[in-house]
């Protein structure tokens, strides 16, 4: 296996508050890798600058071996990273068709009607809402038609920002069968969540971050893993 | 007195047509961008000086002139958004808007300078006198303007329901962050924009000018508060609340300037704004479509 998206030395700043203070990480090709840590570590941060919506102040962002931190965010959809976003953002006056047909805005195949129908066979709840507005959605539905409109791209990196945020368990777990049915097709993942305990079930490999810094990595199953859990949840400063 | 009611009433529409003309264009920016333009109507006031210009100089046809003062509003446009809103994308919707107002006084400046005179004569649309409906008055010009507004809303509506750029405009509006992620180019979307509310104005421009047969440079001023005050009425942002409140504007002005006098006919049309804004500052908030 080898690096599908290589951090160095990520700095980004909101005016002069540096949230990411050097962070540098790997994610293998057909893994998926999930970041922990407490909230205010900068998870998101990390996110939207992979994306290309903020622009890192300094440090390399690698995808596929190509330098993509100066590029725009529709260009790095375009190249194969989709980020399913912390609170799913829909387009709420729009149909579920209508949002994953937005997904697929950077493809100019003839595929995209077919790959519609597909997602809606793999989200049998968003076929039965397939013509109502994203925004008449329950929570759980909203998240899978998030992932479903990212998968609208054909990403080969799909990032996800705390997909179970707010979600019932049992939405919680088909999210995670879902996440891990992605991955089982070659999709490589790249997990932020909050949820360790399921987080570290599925990953085959993890970061820890703290206060803008990556404090940790490993494998689960290691026998760090309770400590890690902790930190993620409180922050080595109050251990 | 009933068939002054009537007579005003479809006089009033008319008008209304062509505010919603212009209220369209001045609503998708706002819609899209979340920055009022107040340039819009002095772009629209170039396009129609444009073609009054190419009229005295070059004697042009009707079509002619139509092209010219589309393609010259666009023109002034894509001036007004590289300049005012391209550098404030992220930035404040309050530097962008006086930007457009700096930009508004400019365009006035580059009018009057070339055509120095206060009035420049416009051909008319139609050469024959109004039209004779079973003792109500109604000049083509109006028939003309409902027809383009009925149109150009049609159009609209196509491009925003049919189309791949109306699927990206209506993702922008509701979301510009999930557009970004999704693929979309925000900046690319904010031209397309610019550039189809800026012909539809430059149309409104051509029709305005032909049926007053005339251009001063008040046209500038005078679209910007006729599609700022249609907007407002009909709630911020939406499409077919500006189509609205731009009929309900020209119905308002046609019916006080009968009973009230032209005098206070304006006054009556911004008393009702102040009230709205005093009383349902709610019914300003902005909506999506």
């Amino acid at each position: 296996m080898s690096a599908l998206l290589q951090i160095k030395d990520l700095v980004t700043a909101y005016g002069k508050i540096e949230a990411l203070k050097g962070v540098s990480l790997d994610v293998q090709e057909g893994s998926i890798t999930c970041l922990l840590g407490p909230n205010g570590a900068g998870k998101t941060t990390l996110m939207m600058t992979v994306a290309g919506i903020l622009k890192p102040k300094a440090g390399a962002i690698a995808f596929a071996g190509h330098e993509i931190s100066e590029q725009q965010a529709h260009a790095i959809v375009a190249a194969g990273i989709a980020l399913v976003p912390e609170n799913r953002l829909m387009f709420p006056n729009m149909t579920v068709v209508e949002n994953l047909q937005a997904g697929a805005y950077q493809r100019r195949d003839r595929e995209i009607g077919a790959d519609v129908d597909k997602l809606l066979v793999r989200f049998p709840r968003l076929k039965d809402r397939a013509e109502q507005n994203a925004g008449t959605l329950s929570g759980g539905e909203q998240q899978m038609l998030a992932v479903a409109r990212a998968l609208m791209s054909r990403p080969k990196l799909l990032l996800m920002d705390e997909p179970s945020l707010g979600l019932a368990p049992l939405v919680v777990e088909e999210i995670f069968r879902i996440i891990t049915e992605l991955h089982r097709d070659g999709t490589t993942i790249f997990l932020v969540e909050q949820n360790a305990h399921m987080a570290l079930k599925v990953a085959g490999h993890f970061y820890l971050m703290e206060q803008g810094k990556v404090t940790f990595s490993g494998d689960p199953g290691s026998l760090a893993e309770d400590e890690v859990i902790k930190r993620a949840y409180l922050g080595s400063a109050k251990l | 007195m009933l068939a002054d009611l009537l007579q005003n009433t479809l006089d009033g529409l008319a008008a209304g047509a062509s505010y919603a003309l212009i209220a369209v264009g001045f609503t998708l920016i706002f819609g899209v961008l979340r920055r009022a333009n107040l340039s819009y109507g002095p772009a629209i006031m170039l396009g129609s000086y444009a073609a009054a210009f190419a009229f005295q100089n070059y004697g042009l046809g009707l079509i002619a002139l139509a092209g010219i003062c589309v393609f010259a509003s666009v023109l002034a446009g894509a001036y007004v958004e590289r300049l005012c809103f391209a550098p404030h994308r992220k930035g404040s919707a309050i530097a962008a808007m006086v930007a457009s107002f700096a930009l508004w006084m400019q365009l006035e400046e580059v009018a009057m300078l070339v055509m120095p005179k206060h009035l420049y004569a416009f051909p008319p649309l139609n050469q024959g006198g109004p039209l004779d409906f079973a003792g109500f008055t109604v000049r083509v010009e109006a028939l003309v303007m409902l027809g383009a507004a009925t149109a150009v809303c049609a159009l609209v509506w196509w491009i925003l329901y049919r189309t791949r750029f109306g699927l990206a405009t209506r993702a922008v509006i509701e979301s510009s962050r999930a557009a970004e992620l999704s693929g979309i180019s925000v900046p690319r979307v904010y031209i397309g924009v610019f550039a189809l509310a800026s012909a539809i104005g430059g149309l409104a421009g051509f029709l305005i000018s032909a049926s007053f047969e005339q251009v001063t440079p008040m046209l500038g001023m005078w679209s910007t508060l006729k599609g700022l005050l249609a907007m407002m009425l009909g709630g911020l942002g939406s499409l077919p609340g500006a189509v609205v409140g731009a009929l309900a504007l020209g119905l308002l002005e046609a019916h006080s300037q009968w009973y009230l006098g032209p005098q206070l006919r304006d006054l009556i049309a911004f008393l009702l704004l102040f009230v709205l804004l005093a009383i349902g500052p709610r019914w300003m908030t902005p909506s999506n479509g």
